[in-house]
């Protein structure tokens, strides 16, 4: 699903952001990227969503190699991936029925599908009921399944969050891996950035560490208590 | 762009006029103004041009003979007249002709009778034996200058008289009215565009963060600007059409109220019909005011979406 070799990215100021990366995951893999604050990871994230042009290396992402692909098929490709990010990223000016099916309309699904859709895609993160609801009369934690729902509705390959619990209470924090982890048992793809030591040390996945831009373990049910 | 995709867009668009009233006022006032002016100007310029033509159909270029001129020679000057471009027709009228047109005025009278008797006296001896000439009307008043010029010229030509001042004086204030208009309306289109840009920039800073979730998400950049052209294209079209209605009725009682006040003059000032004029109008403001309003998205987009 991800390639990268040799990847290197270093913006106009400073040392590389991601010095060097060369790192590999399967299709249908859960894997969490951890490090300290600075370490790269949203840079990752970013080269990874052709965002950013990497300083040098390949990456390719969903069988499609980034370095060679041109402007114009840059949406197409970003629609095999779903995103989530730490301040959930919602439209305020509409309600949570609006937000998911504005992704729809987006990548110009029918409205017949939009209508089916959009239901399906609340009631998969328990929020069927409060379609009418606007973000900011919602719960942290709601706001956020509301963001993966968005991320969902247009069934990717591969979701990549960056810190989607780190502005949630440690519960809500449990639910949104929990429905990551159910996401990534139906198939999908889960690339995870967070800083829940708990979590991971309980959840048993890949684990991927970076720091000061490259990659210093890569384990398999890795931890945050395998090192220090 | 799928037709339910188109009216997402359109629905975005017009949010963004009504979510910024105070900059798409401001734009749609500018572009009513220019319409309204360039309608203005176009009718004025229209009108007299029609007067001006009118004027042209009876104003001729007469030119006399010499003394003793034969008639083959008259021929083949009117041979030689017939064969310029600018010539409309060409007409002899004998000396007799133009005695009989000349008389009544000369005596002062309409009545033919009292004329004839008049006339009797001169009978033998006709006041206007030099007069035989040929009236010349051309297709088109400005070239009357050099014809005039070229038949002095001709050998068997005494005299070429002309009368062209209300034309050439009409001709005249209608192309520094054209000149003065263009240069108004360009300007003022200027400023449409610029104020059209203005919004929307305005509408993109709104959108800022919807955009870029947009692009994440995998919307085209064509999409993405869709809107924000519709926006463009959408004060241009009000901000001409209004204009154009205004500017029907306001001719349409012009029309009438000169007909009503000045009913003497209506040989003179023979208004072209509102439908001949609208029939180019319309549709060449309508194209002015979309054409404005996406130049003015465009150019916003392109400097602003960077997509
Ligand atoms: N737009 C940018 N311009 C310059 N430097 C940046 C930019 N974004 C991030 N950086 C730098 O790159 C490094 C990695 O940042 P980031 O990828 O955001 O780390 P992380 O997400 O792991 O906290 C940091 O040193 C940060 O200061
Ligand atoms: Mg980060």
């Amino acid at each position: 699903m991800i390639h990268m070799d040799n990847v290197s990215k270093a913006y106009s100021t400073g040392n590389p952001a991601v010095n060097e990366i060369n790192l590999h995951i399967e299709k249908g893999e859960f894997v969490f990227i951890i490090g300290p604050s600075g370490a790269g990871k949203t840079t990752l994230f970013k080269l990874l969503l052709k965002e950013l042009e990497p300083t040098s290396g390949t990456i390719t992402v969903a069988g499609q190699e980034l370095n060679h692909m041109k402007r114009r098929q840059i949406p197409k490709f970003r629609r095999n991936i779903g995103v989530v990010f730490q301040d959930f990223r919602l439209l305020k000016d509409r309600n949570i029925y609006e937000n998911i099916a504005f992704a729809q309309r987006v990548v110009e699904t029918s409205p017949r599908r939009i209508r089916r859709e959009v239901p399906q895609a609340l009631s998969g993160v328990g929020l069927a009921e409060r379609y009418k609801a606007f973000p900011n009369e919602l719960s942290g934690g709601e706001q956020q399944r509301v963001a993966l729902a968005r991320a969902l509705v247009n069934k990717p390959q591969l979701i990549m969050a960056d810190e989607p619990t780190g502005n949630l209470d440690n519960q809500n924090a449990w639910e949104i891996m929990k429905m990551l982890e159910e996401i990534n048992e139906k198939g999908t793809t889960v690339l995870v950035v967070t800083h829940n030591r708990e979590i991971v040390d309980a959840m048993k996945k890949r684990v991927i560490t970076l720091e000061e831009g490259r990659i210093v373990s890569d384990e398999k049910e890795g931890g945050y208590t395998d090192e220090v | 762009m799928k037709f339910n995709s188109f009216l997402y867009s359109l629905r975005q668009g017009l949010k963004n006029i009504l979510r910024n009233k105070f900059y798409s006022l401001a734009s749609l006032a500018t572009m009513v103004v220019c319409i309204f002016m360039f309608g203005i100007f176009t009718a004025i310029v229209v009108n007299v041009n029609h007067v001006v033509r009118e004027a042209e159909k009876g104003v001729a270029v007469v030119a006399y003979f010499d003394e003793g001129v034969t008639d083959d020679q008259i021929a083949k000057i009117g041979d030689f007249i017939r064969s310029r471009e600018e010539v409309e027709n060409v007409t002899f009228v004998s000396a007799e002709e133009a005695w009989q047109e000349f008389m009544p005025i000369y005596f002062g009278t309409e009545d033919p009778d009292m004329a004839e008797d008049l006339a009797q006296d001169f009978a033998k001896d006709n006041p206007l034996a030099n007069s035989a000439n040929y009236q010349i009307y051309l297709k088109d008043v400005s070239k009357q200058d050099q014809l005039v010029k070229d038949l002095s010229q001709v050998e068997g030509i005494r005299e070429v008289s002309s009368n062209n001042t209300v034309a050439d004086t009409l001709t005249n204030f209608n192309s520094l009215l054209g000149y003065l208009s263009i240069g108004i309306i360009v300007l003022l289109f200027a400023v449409a565009v610029f104020l059209i840009s203005n919004t929307v920039a305005v509408g993109i800073a709104v959108r800022k963060e919807e955009i870029g979730i947009m692009k994440l998400i995998g919307a085209t950049d064509f999409f993405i600007r869709a809107p924000f052209i519709i926006e463009g294209v959408v004060i241009g079209l009000i901000g001409s059409g209004v204009p154009l209605i205004i500017l029907y009725v306001l001719y349409q009682r012009m029309q009438t109220f000169v007909s009503d006040k000045f009913g003497m003059l209506t040989g003179i000032l023979s208004f072209i019909p509102a439908g001949e004029i609208f029939r180019y109008l319309v549709p060449v403001s309508l194209c002015i005011g979309v054409g404005i309003g996406f130049l003015g998205s465009m150019l916003t987009i392109r400097k602003h979406l960077k997509v």
